[in-house]
């Protein structure tokens, strides 16, 4: 007669691409000089970075390139002598350029397959965040066909529509002990995909200067019948039903202003300013298949603010088949305090970066850069779970990439 | 090309340059503790109860006492100077003690149990093996104020006795046990027992047995009141702790009146309705204002006993008062319970020591629960992470939030900046 009815109550799992995620490694040029130069380089990039000076290529290109974006968080809970790090994993963004059309002309076109949003945190089964997450990979995967028009010598526009092929996959404890002691999991994983746009004008003035605009819209990216998979107790197997889930990741979008100038004959300073929508990530909300009275869909506030940031870079052309750069920026984040969370322990952050491009040949070029950017520790805690304590973040990305000419 | 090599080379020396500088993980301050003022935390003792003792699911095992709440105070303690805190720990081969209830199974969402039989510590019936070595925590399941200065206590109470030599077994009190033992800094929290023995009892006092005694205030102020005396001669700091509500803990508000009376309905096709209950003033229908206890046998409910039919189910045959605390025992209760806690209070005040108010603690979990880094934590059965499946003793999880609540006190009374448990290390009830 004891009834006694169990009723675990399950927090809604939080999953974004968040800023921390955004990690602009689409140009190797761009990353040498901390993710500006939108208006000093006219290459196949251009794609991604400023669909208005793809026209302005004279020949074609197809670059390949790609990242080992490292990146490493600690944690250290309020009052706790511990200090928690994130395993060491290596992310991988890619990116494929390449521009068709005729030599010389009004007119080029261009496709472009890059990774704008991705990531891989993993807090593992033993901290105290682990009721939040144990892991996350992420990855969002645009793929962008382009078109560009040069309307007079000087000005050229461009736009692009974007398909998005969003991949996640994540897990956290659950506060149910097993038999032995060890805590349940859950883990969620899903594809979705979103569409979107690119668009952007390019402009010289007669005395080299260049002015670049471009707007990348939002992609909403829709997770639908994603996996949900709970290690419980058998006891609660009946609680937490194996299932399917939909899911919103609003993917922001983003307005971008950049400038570069000639200081000498061998030396370019580019800068670029990006305002990027976060706001439109106000929450998060989890549509479950089969609901029990423990897994119920989910509604979990983020509250994002719009972010900016601003870089800078210097291009130094030491001889013909050399050319050196270096950048420095700063990162606004969108994450205010309370909605910080272990997925992406957002702060504001600075960059410095190095890179060179190398000539090999007419034909063949190569570019390398390394940027490293530092997220400022953040004392928090967490509106929803009440997790509170510091986080502090170390992202090393060096990259390469390879273009052919012709 | 021999230019290329040669910036390669430099550009690889940067990047490697950076990579050492930063190594990979980001660095963070770290938590500077420290003993605050005026205390030494070189020598630790825990002097307690069940509580104390690392008692969960209705028994003391080896799991249990290693997760007890002073157990990991003691932990956080090494990082301000503390010293080694030995506990009457059971043998790994021992280490189901005096054996304990694990949940077998959930069926229609109701809780079957099972005792756990092997591996336990028993020398003899009733006679726990003995503990000969070192000891800081003195926690003692059922200790009580009143018996705590009783020689004989160590004959009736296993737990006890296993601490004991055989001479002192009968001869020693418990007062006398640990007041002779050398210490820096003390936890106390003994009282509970003055309440809850008669509580558990359905608020009556059983004759001959001294643990179902309602300890009164005179009692207690005396037995308290000397006992923390002792222990902070020579200017000696602690921390001691509140005596919480009877109806902050399962065992008393689990199985309900209208629970009761649910089953009754569906179990007798709607002849009975109530349950009857004897008072003070004579049997009456329960209320949900009367409590009855996790260890009410409710197969009894309805049979005959006494040569009387119904039992529970009639004016004429109403439940023992053994089985229910009615309102005005819950009232009687409470009020002791506050006028204990008023004495702890005073005694902790006029010594200068740290004091845990698990009372407000315990009711904050009952009313509004805690939520701590995604683990909800209530006074619910089972599901409310903070109690055993005994309903009133502590879960691992509880008792990390409990060695919390007294860290919080000591940091606060003594300037210290002792770090925390993390709670999140440490499990609820276990599911089959």
């Amino acid at each position: 007669m004891k009834k006694l009815l169990l009723s675990l109550l399950l927090a809604s799992p939080s999953l974004l691409f968040a800023q921390g995620s955004q990690v602009n490694t689409q140009s190797q040029k761009a990353v040498g000089m901390a993710g500006a130069g939108s208006a000093l380089f006219i290459d196949e990039a251009s794609i991604f970075y400023s669909p208005g000076a793809l026209s302005k290529m004279d020949g074609n290109g197809i670059s390949v390139g790609a990242s080992a974006v490292m990146y490493r968080s600690a944690f250290r809970e309020y009052n706790s002598t511990e200090i928690h790090d994130t395993k060491f994993k290596i992310t991988p963004p890619f990116s494929v350029f390449a521009t068709f059309g005729p030599k010389n002309s009004w007119w080029k076109a261009g496709i472009g397959v890059y990774t704008p949003f991705g990531g891989s945190v993993d807090w593992g089964t033993d901290w105290p965040g682990k009721y939040e997450l144990n892991h996350l990979q992420m990855r969002a995967i645009y793929i962008q066909p382009t078109l560009s028009f040069k309307l007079t010598e000087n000005f050229g526009i461009g736009g692009g529509f974007v398909y998005n092929v969003g991949l996640v996959d994540l897990s956290r404890s659950l506060p149910v002990s097993m038999a032995d002691g060890s805590s349940g999991q859950a883990n969620l994983s899903g594809t979705g995909t979103g569409t979107g746009y690119n668009i952007g004008i390019h402009y010289h003035l007669e005395n080299n200067v260049a002015l670049s605009l471009s707007y990348r819209s939002k992609v909403i990216t829709k997770l639908k019948d994603g996996d949900a998979e709970f290690s419980v107790p058998s006891s609660l197997a009946a609680s937490f039903p194996n299932t399917t889930f939909n899911a919103e990741l609003p993917l922001p979008a983003s307005f971008n202003f950049g400038i570069s100038f000639p200081a000498s004959t061998k030396v370019d300073i580019a800068a670029d300013a990006t305002f990027i929508g976060y706001d439109i990530y106000k929450s998060l909300d989890f549509d479950y298949a089969d609901n029990t009275p423990v897994l119920q869909d989910t509604h979990q506030e983020k509250k994002y603010e719009n972010a900016f940031s601003g870089k800078v870079g210097i291009n130094y052309r030491t001889c013909e088949d050399l050319t050196l750069r270096a950048g420095v920026g700063y990162v606004f984040s969108p994450v205010r305090g309370p909605y910080v969370s272990p997925e992406t322990p957002d702060n504001n952050r600075v960059m410095a970066s190095a890179g060179f491009t190398y000539l090999l040949s007419d034909k063949w070029d190569l570019t390398a850069a390394y940027v490293f950017q530092q997220m400022q520790a953040r004392t928090v805690t967490n509106k929803a779970s009440g997790l509170s304590g510091t986080y502090k973040t170390n992202i090393h990305a060096p990259g390469i990439s390879l273009t052919y000419k012709w | 090309m021999k230019r290329f090599n040669n910036t390669i080379k430099v550009y690889l020396g940067i990047i490697s340059l950076s990579l050492t500088a930063y190594s990979c993980a980001p660095e963070i301050d770290s938590y500077e503790s420290s003993a605050g003022s005026d205390v030494d935390f070189s020598t630790y003792i825990a002097i307690g109860n069940s509580l104390t003792a690392g008692f969960a699911d209705g028994g003391l095992y080896l799991e249990g006492q290693q997760v007890a709440f002073p157990n990991l105070i003691a932990e956080q303690l090494k990082n301000v100077g503390g010293g080694n805190f030995n506990s009457p720990f059971f043998s790994e081969e021992q280490r189901n003690g005096s054996g304990y209830l694990q949940l077998k199974s959930l069926t229609d969402g109701q809780p079957v149990m099972e005792q756990i039989t092997s591996n336990l510590a028993y020398r003899e019936a009733g006679k726990l093996t003995k503990y000969t070595g070192e000891i800081q925590n003195y926690g003692v399941p059922g200790m009580r104020v009143d018996l705590a200065y009783v020689p004989q206590f160590g004959g009736l109470n296993m737990y006890f006795e296993r601490l004991l030599s055989d001479a002192e077994v009968n001869a020693k009190s418990y007062f006398d046990f640990v007041t002779t033992r050398d210490h820096s800094f003390f936890s106390f929290w003994l009282g509970n027992n003055d309440i809850l023995g008669y509580a558990m009892n359905g608020a009556y006092e059983t004759v001959g047995d001294a643990t179902t005694t309602f300890t009164s205030v005179t009692t207690f102020t005396n037995g308290y009141g000397g006992f923390i005396n002792k222990l902070t001669e020579n200017e000696k700091k602690g921390v001691v702790a509140t005596i919480p509500d009877v109806t902050a803990i399962p065992f008393f508000t689990t199985v309900t009146t209208d629970r009761l009376k649910a089953g009754v309905e569906a179990s007798t096709g709607g002849a009975f309705k109530e349950i009857y209950i004897s008072t003070a003033s004579g049997p009456r229908i329960a209320t949900a204002e009367d409590l009855f206890t996790l260890s009410f046998p409710t197969d009894t409910l309805g049979k005959t006993s006494n040569g009387i039919q119904y039992y529970g189910l009639t004016p004429l045959n109403p439940l023992h008062d053994r089985f229910v605390i009615d309102k005005d025992e819950v009232v009687e209760i409470a009020g002791r319970v506050n006028a204990f806690n008023t004495v702890i209070k005073q005694v902790a005040e006029s010594k200068q020591l740290a004091i845990a108010d698990a009372h407000a603690y315990l009711n904050k979990v009952k009313t509004t629960g805690v939520s701590y880094n995604g683990i909800n934590v209530s006074a619910a059965f089972i599901q409310g992470n903070a109690f055993s499946l005994d309903g009133i003793h502590l879960t691992p999880i509880g008792n990390a939030l409990i060695a919390n609540l007294f860290i919080d006190a000591i940091n606060t009374k003594y300037n210290a900046r002792v770090p925390k448990v993390d709670v999140t290390k440490y499990r609820g009830v276990k599911y089959p």
